[in-house]
């Protein structure tokens, strides 16, 4: 299906959420195999799914147990990325055919995001390091100047949205930025373990939320530049990863293996366990809001759970047995 | 006596095979001879293949296509010139629902060469078309690499000059194949200047060794086809050296709960049986060994590295260096090295590894094993090591957060890893030190970690275990007399066994684990030949005799005069001093001793035997054998 290009930006269009018709496309990256290890047939379907205006989930592009994240080019939703196990996959059909984009020397991607200011910039976080393609990734560069020599696993990588050149590297041991397009990176923050989720507030993009491994939940309000811990947020255990909710600037959410959800309704200040309602002790890999402000939570090899609001109650959603790595959101493509 | 195939990773791949009609695994032990003349060594090796095709082609039921031929079968059949049109109904079917990943692709390669002059051209093409149309997973592990290269590599030979829309990758045969290539003259590079990650292993053996005879058998590339000579001959060489009576014992970069215990029954002994003949194979000849043996008549075994299997003068020494599974976190290095000492003697065999975890799941780090005449069913092995699980190790080396992979791998293949009796695996707080025949092994367990106690194994084989009122244990293993010394109290619980990585329960079959509950912990073994003592008791009075001083805090600290009159002292967290000279690791060279031989960063081993050698020399693809006057 070949689909027309997309000439808004994302959170212009946000702004304008929660109406009947949905505005937006939302996707997801989930893996569905609960028995599966490395050689074995594939007997569920995996990879990325879009949700449908009923509710489901429409499965499209590989059947890839291993993709960790999507990325669209925003002027032409043709253009896909993932991460996966063997790297970064690029599709340029609406995912009918794929790519493979980097050489053997990297491996496991975890991240990719493209600069919403620089479309043709493909920044895309590795086990060991970053790489960059400036050309739609037809070819991808590494561009760690400034990061250590070890110590530079990346688990994920965002674009400022407000600049070009401008990004933030979630690492195992702090918070990198760089202002150039990857010529050069520096520590903004350190941690003594990995970084494993950066987001960036659709509500005010100098401000930014870390969910680390040890540290607990991190904000920034001057663009990611200096950051404080989110008093009230546990740090004895791992912080997946942290949502905000573009229906309602206080409301953020943090998914964790050791504490399920956590949410707040007050910017930060206060934290609630919003677990009741989902499997005892839940093992929360990913949490995530569309924007019409409906909270998702994937809880370890159960099932997809939503709640209307925003945590108080859940409901099975859909996808049993099922490890959301990722949820996208992209303003809803013309037909 | 127990047995079972050996599905690890993908056990969805190999169909279920019965015992029945296996000759060598049922049949008496092989005697061991060196076999001088090439022809008859030739017809032995040839008569050993020929026993896996028929019994493997033996188990096809015609009426049970789907049932009983998986893609070893067909490749059997293929090489057999038989049951062609049911080779081609069932690579039909087979290739309507690909795999994904390095462990169905090196078996479709198997399939597409040995077919590729007798399949139908329908059968030929649903091979091709389920490499466009399935994304196939590159893994996170070395030897997932050499296998899904290698089968990259020759697909890409197979079909060249196809574009880039015709393979799942999306890129052309041509760019598919330079990629191949140069990662694995790179891993063929590293292996050959600072040795392999995934060494001596029980079981991946077979997925290092079956590429590579792909590669020797099919590449085009001479220089491809001549590497791939070359890395076999480079691996069946250290295994030659370093198994005793074809059992591979440890240390073992990777193992499993099965051959850890039961030394033997590993895919190791499939190649030490197929190749050298020393020792009976496994049940179903290893499963994965059934993709070696179409083409194994394409590999000769030079006679140097036969006689280093089978014929042996006196004990040696071998030390080599290796190095660990990649380190994504939590290391200064991204492969730090291993160093591993290996003590052959003919009763037993002592080995080790010095250095770093080398892998957080399946390393097996010392042991003593002694001889068995006949290995089957035989738990002929002694060590210790600290139980060690955390989230933290896992993402030391794999992409992943801290709590799913401790549970996660018990349901892929490696059920004992979160288990407090478990006898598997590295531990970041185990420390070793090994001289000859004695061992000394160090733990000092932080506060807190999962299991803060270590195991000992004593196996039930066993014979006459005393525990001795000076503080030793004492016991007979086959022809070894055993010392065993817990630095700290202990107590004893039964050890079940798991009859390999993907037992699904575990079997009283006798046996104990000393399990010691104490964080600041310690062990050292001795072992000796029984000829060298009038008595069992004599061997108890010569150790008891033995000066041996040690302290537990602030941390475990030994000096111990070995049996053989080595000044020992070990204290962990620093290096071990040996007659007042501490070992010097950084000398340690990539292979030395009496039968392997190379330098770190020289890409050239030098294999002897009495009068023969062979030279291996990546740097000129060139191997030269010689002939001592």
């Amino acid at each position: 299906m070949k689909l027309p290009r997309l000439l808004l930006p994302l959170f212009g269009l946000l702004a304008a959420v929660a109406t009947a018709t949905p505005a937006y496309d939302f996707y997801i990256c989930a893996n569905i195999n609960r028995n599966y290890v490395i050689g074995s047939k594939i007997v569920t379907t995996n990879g990325i799914f879009q949700r449908t205006d009923e509710g489901g989930w429409r499965h499209f592009g590989y059947n890839d147990t291993s993709i960790t994240a999507v990325a669209f080019d925003p002027r032409d939703r043709n253009v896909i990325y993932t991460t996966a196990l063997n790297g970064l996959w690029r599709s340029l059909d609406g995912g009918a055919t794929w790519r493979i984009c980097n050489s053997w020397d990297m491996t496991e991607g975890r991240e990719v995001a493209v600069d919403p200011n620089a479309p043709d910039h493909v920044y895309v976080a590795f086990t060991d390091g970053i790489a960059v393609s400036t050309d739609r990734a037809q070819t991808l560069v590494r561009r760690e100047h400034g990061l250590p020599e070890r110590g530079k696993f990346t688990q994920t990588i965002k674009v400022d949205r407000t600049r070009a050149g401008r990004v933030l590297a979630g690492c195992e041991v702090g918070i990198f930025l760089t202002e150039d397009g990857a010529e050069s990176w520096r520590r903004v923050h350190a941690t003594t373990d990995t970084v494993n989720d950066l987001q960036q507030s659709p509500h005010d993009p100098n401000i930014w939320v870390a969910a680390t491994q040890s540290a607990g939940a991190l904000i920034s309000r001057d663009g990611g530049l200096t950051w404080t811990p989110l008093a009230g947020v546990p740090t004895e255990r791992a912080l997946y990863n942290v949502t905000f909710d573009v229906t309602n600037p206080d409301r953020l959410a943090i998914g964790s293996w050791a504490h399920g959800v956590l949410t707040t309704e007050d910017g930060g200040k206060t934290w609630t366990s919003r677990n009741a309602g989902l499997p005892e002790n839940p093992r929360v890999w990913r949490v995530g809001v569309d924007p019409a402000g409906r909270l998702y939570a994937s809880v370890f090899q159960e099932t997809l759970f939503h709640s209307d609001d925003f945590g108080r109650t859940w409901h099975p959603n859909d996808l049993a047995g099922s490890l959301v790595n990722y949820f996208f959101t992209l303003p809803k493509a013309a037909n | 006596m127990k047995a079972s195939p050996f599905f690890r990773s993908a056990p969805a791949l190999l169909l279920a095979v019965t015992l029945a009609a296996q000759p060598s695994f049922e049949g008496p032990a092989p005697v061991v001879t060196t076999v001088p003349a090439e022809d008859q060594r030739l017809a032995a090796y040839h008569a050993r293949v020929d026993e896996v095709l028929q019994w493997r082609a033996g188990r096809v039921d015609l009426n049970n296509i789907p049932g009983t031929m998986d893609m070893a079968s067909i490749s059997i059949l293929l090489t057999l010139g038989r049951d062609i049109e049911a080779c081609n109904e069932r690579v039909l079917q087979m290739m309507a629902e690909p795999g994904t990943g390095p462990f169905w692709m090196f078996p479709a390669v198997c399939v597409a060469f040995t077919g590729r002059d007798l399949l139908s051209p329908e059968a030929r093409a649903s091979i091709r078309e389920a490499w466009r149309t399935t994304r196939q997973l590159r893994g996170d592990t070395e030897n997932h690499w050499v296998m899904y290269y290698a089968s990259l590599y020759l697909m890409s030979e197979l079909y060249p000059n196809e574009p880039a829309e015709t393979w799942y990758t999306g890129r052309s045969s041509e760019e598919n194949l330079a990629e191949a290539r140069e990662w694995l003259i790179h891993w063929m590079d590293t292996t050959t200047t600072v040795g392999q990650g995934e060494f001596n292993t029980t079981h991946y053996i077979g997925e290092y060794a079956i590429p590579m005879l792909f590669m020797a058998t099919w590449a085009k590339d001479p220089a491809m086809k001549q590497r791939g000579r070359m890395m076999l001959d480079w691996m069946f060489a250290e295994l030659a050296t370093v198994s005793l009576n074809g059992v591979l014992r440890g240390p073992n970069a990777r193992s499993d709960e099965g051959s850890v215990i039961e030394r033997w029954n590993a895919l190791a002994s499939y190649f030490s049986w197929l190749l050298f003949g020393n020792t009976p194979p496994p049940a179903g000849y290893g499963g994965w060994g059934l993709y070696f043996a179409p083409v194994a008549k394409n590999y000769v075994l030079p006679e140097v590295i036969h006689r280093i299997a089978v014929e042996r003068d006196g004990d040696y020494v071998q030390r080599d260096r290796a190095r660990t599974r990649r380190y994504w976190r939590y290391s200064d290095e991204l492969s730090p090295p291993v160093y591993k000492t290996n003590y052959l003697r003919h009763d037993y065999a002592v080995g080790s590894t010095q250095g770093i975890v080398n892998d957080v799941i399946q390393a097996h780090v010392w042991d003593v094993t002694w001889r068995e005449e006949d290995p089957r069913g035989k738990h002929p092995t002694m060590f210790s090591l600290h139980p060690h699980s955390s989230g933290r190790m896992m993402q030391a080396q794999f992409a992943t957060y801290p709590e799913p992979m401790p549970v996660g791998v018990t349901f892929e293949g490696k059920p004992s890893y979160d288990s407090p009796d478990k006898v598997l695996g590295g531990s970041p707080y185990e420390m070793v030190f090994q001289d000859l025949d004695t061992v000394i092994a160090l733990y000092d367990i932080a506060p807190g970690e999962r299991f803060e106690h270590i195991n000992g194994f004593f196996s039930k084989d066993l014979r006459d275990v005393t525990e001795d009122a000076s503080g030793w244990i004492f016991a007979r293993g086959g022809n070894a007399f055993l010392a065993y010394r817990p630095l700290a109290p202990y107590h004893w619980i039964p050890y079940l066994h798991y009859n390999g990585g993907w037992a699904k329960v575990r079997d009283d079959l006798g046996g104990r684990v000393l399990t010691s509950p104490h964080l600041k912990n310690g062990t050292i073994v001795q072992a000796a030949s029984a000829d060298e003592f009038e008595s069992f008791e004599a061997f108890q009075a010569a150790m008891r005799a033995l000066p041996l001083e040690f302290t537990l805090e602030p941390v475990p600290s030994v000096r111990f005069t070995t049996l053989r009159g080595k000044n020992v002292a070990f204290t962990y967290g620093e290096t071990p001093v040996v007659d007042g000279v501490p070992v010097d690791y950084s000398k340690w060279k990539l292979f030395e001793g009496p039968y392997l031989n190379a330098e770190v960063g020289g890409r050239k081993l030098t294999v002897t035997h009495g009068r023969l050698q062979r030279v291996l020399d990546f740097n000129t693809l060139t191997i030269k054998d010689s002939v001592r006057e």
